[in-house]
Order: structure tokens, then sequence, then C-alpha cells
């Protein structure tokens, strides 16, 4: 027995059993689905593996601090300035009042008390981390002699009129701690280049860490509904004018796009069904039918989901566009051997025969359409990107089920006593059309040639440039309130390029230590050299052990007793206030206890506060654990090309360190050429793939030479009108291509096939060309509902699918066939049709 | 009865000797003053100044010259044991210290401290704008006046916690005060007052050769 007659046989006569095979998948898919799901909504996921840049980026992302923080931002009218300076610390108050805040920087510690207390407070084990020769430098100003000699020089500046013997005394009585944290403050030029307050004083930055417990997409939402609500009533107290209180971080931006998520996946996949309905009905005026294809659709989308699930564990956002796709693609299997299965039903046959045709005349067509669209989709996984990964291999198993469950399960829902359409006016036209064709191919394969001809030049031709977007804004949701809150804050504060990001691991303190002091010392010649713009590392706060214990030795000579009793009498001989220097003699207290041999060393972890803004500053360089670090180096332009990034590659790193250099731009530079090629390289292999089943499927070079130039017309056009409409590609729209391609591919099988085995062109050329037109419309209508996606990149995909198929389906149409018939003529015989075969 | 009339005179003598101003008053004298400073804006005059700051017992008493040209050039040359030249451009302030040899080298408008000098002489010598940025209360004590000028701005509160002035019948400035907000104080005197044009070379500085120049503040 044929494999379409044991269908036909199966789906006649064991309906029930059918039904329950049925259930029982859809139970364990959704089984699945319950207990296993877990959408990844991060960016980082959907950029490739094996680039250490990116494996830096998700890195910098999970183990660090500053993953948790917000970025508030105040912005006024230039008539509020003045107001919204005043209003600043009220809001700063109400902020610190909230349950999910941990700390707020408004300014730089350095120009609070606060701040500058802090400082002070670290000044022990950073004075003891200095490096030896400059230890014993510093600390020989606490000889009596130079105590009196810097605080009557001091004294005669503060009478001459000098303001900075006032900020000296004030920070650094005794002369000990500016010397202590040069280092760091050289470390952290870099750091004082961003201001929190706008040039025009109409914008000012608060940042915020909360105290999120995870950012998990639902903790994110949580905490921006608390975030949103705060912002409601950050106002009070304000009396000015318009005032916008905008917020941008990794918590609103996870929390945007997953909530945007639901909003896509409910916008698309219900704008695609309904389209695609519409166009199903028109072509056969049928519902139940459209029902069984929109639930063997959601059957194959449940199977493929719950597979994934168990392989990957956790779906990537790429897979939000995975529903509307396989619509799109599925729907073409369920018309095809619906179209065939009523054209069947109109020449007579009875219901188990007329499945055993549909299935026999497209069963095959089908397979081989489902298996290059599969492949195609599974070409994905040699991208190296977890989320294309996923992508690929979801629409691959999504692909395959909805093949075979359109040649099955469809059935179900077909009453095997609904009598057939008696007047299709859709197949009329496509018969005419296919009639005049065949007689006179000629005029419709000169007016396409031209036309297709013309789209390709321009769509192949390098002017104007298809622009490629690595950016990944291009990924970001439209209309994202953090995207925005970002933009702004970009817009009025002075910007700098972003830094290259150096991540540095090591095995114990010392190493940290040794390690930034020999990268430091390295940018430091890059710095000279002109190769970098400035640099910022964490080296002086990596203390070192080794350098510690010998600085104690040296502090351990130091008469402390007389240090203090020298500092008092000059202070009284120079008229000093002693209440104005009591610092001054903690600090004494400090390092006598500090050269205690037997104390532990002090860490300044420890003695810095909790609540102390320097803490911003410290997480931007420390993971949450403290041996892992990481350094920013600014290089004289921003990193927008691939060579620099290289050259970045080559210079930054210092032999025996081992480094990962990573950041945005520098990772985007890092993988142009995979993005530029490897993707380009991936469809460039899979076309191949295509092309060759097509050669051994059609066995015929005309039909195969026909097919191909029909490909390459599709895409040309594409191209062509992407340029005419300012359609730029990105990191997921580029997988258009490779979709337009296995759906170019399945429409040309279906119709050469048919071409190639039928003697009864106006049933089987006539009834295969109405399907595959109504397969493209809903093709096009699947994909094209993903253009309301709020993420742009999806609805980017979605737009340029549809446009990619729309010209496919035209030049099969108009271009396939006539050429079929001018290549292999057959005889149109209407009125004396031979025997089926 | 002695003692009624006593109270009754004094109380008449305050009234003839400190009038309260009201802000039409106020409006009207800042109008006048600037009436007369229009046709001479350039100020030269000596200086006697006792600063009281927190770190020192006592205060510091210097004296010297001082020339402006409004918005923000000035020359300041303080004698006695502790000389120093303080030069405003209006872009940059040098201050010299003849007897360490050496310049410290500041930028003016980054929000600096220093910045509190030119707004101090430009309030006390200019009175440009001053109601704007402050809140001003007055009494007229004979022919002279006697100004309270709070600062209204976060900007001017960092620098000033109050500024008082007194002016004459002139409408020449006599005597400032001003509490810094850490509580230091800065009382200025000014005499023989000249409103002739100053060359603007004066407002110029070259560090003398041989001279340690610094930026404390960094550029």
């Amino acid at each position: 027995m044929r494999m379409s007659d044991l269908i036909a046989s199966i789906m006649a006569n064991r309906r029930p059993l059918v039904w329950l095979g049925v259930i029982l998948i859809a139970i364990a898919c959704v089984a699945v689905l319950i207990t296993r799901i877990e959408i990844d909504s991060d960016v980082i996921n959907m950029l490739p593996k094996g680039f250490r840049s990116v494996e830096g980026l998700k890195m910098f992302d999970r183990d660090f601090e500053q993953t948790r923080e917000l970025t508030f931002a105040l912005r006024c009218q230039p008539q509020d300035v003045d107001k919204l300076e005043e209003f600043a610390p009220t809001f700063v108050d109400n902020l610190r009042k909230q349950p999910w805040c941990e700390r707020v920087l408004a300014g730089s510690p350095m120009e609070t008390p606060d701040g500058i207390r802090d400082l002070q407070a670290i000044a022990v084990p950073l004075l003891l981390n200095l490096e030896p020769s400059s230890f014993e430098q510093t600390i020989s100003i606490l000889q009596p002699q130079k105590i009196r000699e810097r605080l009557h020089r001091l004294r005669m500046e503060i009478e001459a009129g000098s303001p900075r013997p006032q900020f000296e005394l004030g920070f650094d009585p005794l002369g000990v701690i500016g010397p202590a944290l040069k280092p760091f403050a050289e470390a952290n030029a870099i750091e004082e280049e961003q201001p929190l307050t706008s040039p025009d004083r109409t914008m000012r930055i608060f940042l915020v860490v909360t105290n999120q417990p995870s950012l998990s997409a639902f903790e994110c939402q949580r905490l921006m509904r608390e975030v949103n609500a705060f912002r409601g009533r950050a106002r009070d107290g304000w009396d000015g004018g318009p005032l916008d209180v905008l917020v941008t971080g990794r918590s609103a931006y996870v929390s945007e796009i997953s909530l945007s998520m639901r909003y896509d996946i409910v916008a698309t996949l219900g704008s695609s069904v309904l389209l695609v309905g519409l166009v199903f009905f028109i072509g056969f005026r049928r519902w139940i039918p459209l029902f069984g294809m929109g639930f063997a659709l959601l059957l194959s989308c449940l199977v493929a989901l719950a597979v994934c699930l168990t392989v990957f564990g956790r779906l990537s956002m790429l897979a939000v566009g995975f529903c509307a796709i396989l619509v799109g693609l599925g729907v073409d299997f369920a018309i095809l051997i619906f179209g065939r299965y009523q054209q069947a039903r109109i020449d007579g046959e009875e219901y188990q025969q007329a499945i055993a045709t549909s299935v026999a005349k497209l069963g095959r067509a089908v397979f081989f359409g489902a298996l290059t669209t599969a492949v195609g989709f599974l070409a994905l996984v040699l991208s190296g990107s977890m989320g294309f990964s996923q992508l690929g291999v979801l629409i691959a198993i999504g692909i395959f089920f909805a093949g075979l469950f359109m040649c099955t399960i469809l059935f179900l829902f077909i009453k095997p006593d609904q009598p057939p359409q008696k007047h299709d006016w859709v197949f009329g036209i496509v018969k005419k059309y296919v009639c005049w064709s065949v007689k006179r191919p000629a005029p419709v394969l000169i007016f396409s040639l031209v036309l297709f001809l013309g789209l390709s030049v321009f769509g192949f031709s390098p002017v104007p440039p298809l622009r490629f977007e690595a950016s990944v804004r291009s990924l970001e949701p439209r209309n994202s309130r953090a995207s925005q809150a970002l933009q702004a804050i970009m817009e009025k504060m002075p910007t700098r390029w972003e830094p290259v990001l150096a991540i540095v691991r090591a095995h114990d303190a010392q190493e940290l230590h040794d390690d930034w002091q020999k990268i430091s010392a390295h940018w430091s010649e890059l710095l000279k050299a002109g190769k970098l713009k400035g640099f910022s590392t964490p080296a002086a706060l990596c203390l070192s052990p080794d350098w510690m214990e010998k600085n104690r030795k040296s502090l351990g000579q130091v008469d402390f007793q007389l240090t203090r009793e020298t500092l008092g009498q000059t202070l009284d001989a120079e008229g000093f206030s002693r209440d104005s220097f009591s610092t001054a003699f903690k600090l004494l207290d400090d390092l006598q206890t500090a050269s205690n041999p037997n104390a532990p060393l002090p860490s300044w972890r420890k003695q810095l506060p909790k609540g102390a803004g320097w803490w911003f500053l410290v997480d931007r360089y420390f993971a949450k654990d403290p041996l892992l670090t990481t350094g920013f180096a600014t290089p004289p332009k921003p990193v927008t090309m691939h060579e620099q990034s290289e050259q970045l590659g080559r210079e930054l790193p210092v032999g025996g360190v081992p480094m990962i250099l990573s950041g945005w731009s520098y990772a985007l530079a890092e993988m142009q050429p995979w993005s530029h090629h490897q993707l380009l390289i991936i469809s460039a292999l899979m076309a191949i793939f295509d092309v060759s089943l097509l050669a051994i499927l059609y066995r015929d070079f005309r039909l195969w030479l026909i097919q191909v130039i029909t490909l390459a017309f599709g895409i040309g056009a594409m191209i062509a009108t992407m340029k005419a409409l300012n359609l730029h590609l990105n990191l997921l729209n580029v997988l258009s291509f490779r979709l337009v391609l296995a759906i170019g591919v399945d429409y040309g099988i279906y119709v050469v096939l048919v071409w190639q085995k039928t003697r009864e062109l106006e049933h089987d050329v006539a009834g295969v060309i109405k399907p595959v037109i109504l397969a493209g419309l809903t093709a096009v209508s699947g994909f094209g509902s993903l253009g309301w996606a709020h993420n742009p990149s999806l609805s980017g995909l979605g737009v340029a699918c549809a446009i990619g198929i729309f010209w496919s389906l035209v030049a099969t149409i108009f271009f396939t066939l006539p050429a079929m018939a001018v290549a292999k003529p057959k005889i149109w015989n209407e009125a004396n049709p031979p025997p089926t075969i | 009865m002695r003692f009624a009339l006593l109270v009754w005179l004094l109380f008449t003598a305050s009234l003839i000797q400190a009038q309260s101003l009201s802000q039409a008053d106020v409006k009207n004298l800042f109008g006048r003053i600037r009436e007369r400073r229009a046709s001479a804006p350039d100020v030269r005059a000596d200086f006697q100044e006792q600063r009281t700051i927190h770190l020192l017992n006592k205060p510091i008493v210097s004296s010297g010259k001082l020339w402006f040209h409004p918005p923000n050039k000035f020359r300041r040359e303080v004698g006695g044991n502790s000389p120093s030249v303080t030069v405003s451009n209006g872009h940059d302030l040098w201050i010299y210290y003849p007897n360490f040899k050496s310049v410290e080298d500041y930028s003016l408008g980054k929000r600096s401290p220093v910045d509190a000098i030119i707004a101090a002489i430009n309030t006390a010598l200019n009175l440009e704008d001053v109601e704007s940025t402050f809140q001003i209360s007055g009494t007229k004590v004979g022919n002279a006046y006697e100004l309270r000028l709070l600062p209204r701005s976060p900007s001017m509160k960092r620098m000033f916690q109050r500024f008082d002035l007194k002016l004459n019948s002139d409408f020449v400035v006599e005597r400032t005060d001003m509490v810094q907000p850490g509580g230091d104080q800065i009382v200025t005197t000014y005499s023989d007052q000249t409103r002739a044009p100053i060359p603007e070379s004066t407002f110029e500085f070259t560090p003398p050769a041989g001279t340690q120049v610094t930026s404390p503040l960094g550029r």
C-alpha cells in the first residue's frame, strides 16, 4: 500500500484513534511548557559564542554590581535651572527613602564633606599600599622639621590670600593623604570627564543601586512598577515649569523588553492568524479546515517549543518571532494540500480517494519543501549565537511537524460528507492565466524578464548600498522609555565614547595587584605615545600584601609621640586652631595602630562606609568576587572598525597577564567579519544545498536553471525594494534572505514538480498555482504582521520577509511558469484530457 | 519722666538714622547706581581686609590696592609680610607669591572655589545683576545705605551665607562683610576710590622668570 493510501485510510477510518494521539501529544507538550518555560531576554545571548569579547560582556553583565544600577535624570526648562539645583536634594532624599533603593550618587563624592571624610577613612590602607620608595618619601613628611616647614609655608600662603592651603589643610592636614590617594586619583581621571550635571544645567543625573534580588524579567518588571510609581510622585515639592523624570538602566530595559515580548506575541500572532484566515477563506470559502490548519500549526508550535525547551533549557527572545514565522511557513502546506484535496473533490473523487490524491500529488513537494526550509534554518546553528541557534532549531522542528500534521491531522477537520465547492472564481481566474501563459508565454516572459532584470541590477549594484546596522540599538523595542531616557541623557551630557573593558581575574590579591601594576605601566606608555586617550584602572585599590608588610615595617620606625607633640606645638606657634586639626591627630593614631606588626593589615573594603558614594566607582572596577576586576581604556577614536579592535587587541594586553578585552563597541567591531561575512557564508552554503537538491530533484538542467534564476530574481527584487524604501539590515533581519530563499525554493518545487509529471495542465498546474498564490499571500500576511511588533528587529525581519516572499511569488507565477512553457512546452488540451497517471 | 524722655529721644534718633528700604526703594537705588556707573565702570581702590577663618585662631589682616573692570577682570595687590598679586583676565586667575617665587593658576567658570573671589568683587564693586542673584534688604542711615544680600541661587549659596554692603551717599562701596557657608568671614574696607579708565595690560599676567607655576585645581 502506498503511503498516501495508508494515510487516507487511517484518516478516513481511524479518526477517534488519531484524535486520541493528537490529544496525548498536546497534553505532553503543554506539560513540558508549563513546567520548564524560561524566557531569555538578554540581548547579549543573541551574540555569537567563540568571541572573547562577548564572553567578557556576559561576565561584566553577570558578575559586576553595576547591572543593578538605575540612572535617573531630571530635565527642566532653561529658566528653572536654579530651582532644579535646589530641588535635587529633596529628590535624592525621596529616592533614599524608597524600599528598593540601596545607594544614591547625586554628585562627585569629592564635592561633599561626607565624600571627603570617606576618602580620608581609606587613606591608611592606600598609604600602606604605595610603592615602598614612594611610601618612604611620603612618610618622611612626618619628621618634626618637615611638619614645621609645611605648616609655616601654608600659614604664609593663607595670609597671602591663596585659597589652596585651606583646601589642602581641610582635606589632608598631615600631608600624607594626598600622596596616598595620588595613584587612585591618577587612575580615575577618566571618571571625572563625566559629570552628573549637564553643561546647561537643565539636566541632573542620579545613579541608584537597587536591592533587587535578581535580574529576571519578572523581578525587573516588579521593580519598575515600583520605580514608575515613584516617578509619579517624584515631582512633589517642585514648583517650576515642566520637569521630566527619566529612568534608564538594565532593569528598565529588561522590564520593557519582556513586556513588549508579550505584546509582540499577542499582536503578531493575532494579526497573523487573522490575515492568514482571511486569505484562506477567500480562497476556499471554508471555516472548519481553516480552524484545522490553525490547530495543526499550534500543535506544531507546541511540539517545537517543547522539544527546544527540553534541549536548551530556556528560550531566547528571538523565539518570539518563531510563532509568526511558523504560521507564515506552515500555512503553505495546508493551503497546498487542502487546495489539491478540494480540486480532487470537485473532480468527483470520494473523501478517502481525495485525501490519497492530494497527499500523493503534493506530499513529495511538501516533504522537500519542509526539508529545504528545515535545513536552511538548521544552518543557523553554525552561526554560534545561542539566540540564532535556538531560532533555527525551533523552526526546523516546527516546520517538519507542520508538514507532517498538514498531511494528516488537517483532514480531521474536513467533513467526509461535505459537498465540494460548486463555483470557484479564484480557480477560474488562475486557470485562465495558466492557460494564457502556457499557450502564449512570450509576452509575460519578456515583461517579467525586463522587470526583474531591472530590479536585480538595482538591487545587486553596490550603489546605493544596503546599510547594515550592527548597533545594539537596532534590537531595542520601539518607543522604549528606557531607550528614550538614555538618548535624552546622551544628548544633554558631554559624552565620551565607550571605553574598552579589560577584564582581569587573579588567583590571589598579590597577583591581582601585580597584574594591574603591569597593565597601568603599559597603558601609561600607550597614553604617552598617543595610542590611548585615557584610561582608568583599579590598580590603586588592588592591595599588595607584600608592599603593605614592607611599608608597615618602615612605619614602625616613626616616633609617633614626637610627631604628635611637634604637630601640636607647630599649630600653636603658627596660630592654627587645634580643633580644626582633630583629623590629623586621628590619622596619627590610625597610622600608629597600623604599624603594629601583630595587627591585621588594614583593608579599604572594611573601612569605606557602606553608603559611601565611592562604592559607585569601586563597583565599576570590582565584581562580586573581588579578584575579578575590570579596567577601562579609551582609545583615541571611537571603536567602529574591525581593524581598530584588532589593533587594540594587539596593544592593550600585557605579557603574562590573562586579559579579556570587551565592551559593546569593541565586541561589535570584533564581530564585524562575523556579521558581514559569516551569515552570508552560511546563507551561501545553504543556497548551494538548495540548488544541489533542486538539481537532484528535477534532473533537468533547463528547469533547474529557471528555478535558480527565479530565486536570484526574487532576492534581487527584494534588495532593490529594501533600498528604495530605505530599510536597513540588522542582526536579525539579515536572516530574511535565508527565509526568502527557503520559501522561494518551496514555491518552485511545487510548480516545477507538477509541471514535470503532469499531463493534465488545467487540473494539476492550475490546481497548484492557486494554492501557491494563496500560500504566498498568507506568508506575506504572516510575515507582514510581524511589522506590528515593538521589537524593531522582529518587525524588520517580518517586513523584509514579506517583501522577499512577495517577489518570490511574483517571480514564480510570472517568470517560472512562462519560462517552463518555453523551455519544456506542454499542450493545453482541456476538451480531451488524457487519463490521469 | 527723664527715663521716658530718654527712650523717646533714642527712638526718634533711631528712626532718623536707620530707615528701612522698601523693595521699590531698593530697585530705585540700584537704578541710580547703574546710571552713575554706566559712564565710568572701572574702579581703582585701596582696601583693608580682615579674614576670620576656622583654621586659624585669630583673624588675618591685610591691605593693598585693587583694580577692577566689570564684569570679571581685576588685579589685587597685597602688601605686608606675605605679599601677593592676584590677577584675573576673565578666563584665568593667577595668584603670585613673590616670597615663594610661585604662581597658582586657576581656570574661572568651572564652579571652582576661586569663582567666589570674582563673585565677591563683582558684587561689591559692580553691583550688576545682584537683584537677580540675591534677596536684598536694606536701611538708609543718614545719607548712607546698608544693604544685606542673601543669595537666591544654589550656586551663590555655595559661596556666600550672606553679604553685607555699606554704600556712601555717592553710592560708592565703603565696606563689605561676607560670611561664607563654613562660617569663615571676610570684612573689607575700601578707600580712595577712583573711576578713571584702567589700561588692559593691568589685567594681564606673565609669571616672572624662575617662578614655579602650579594648577592646584587642574586645568
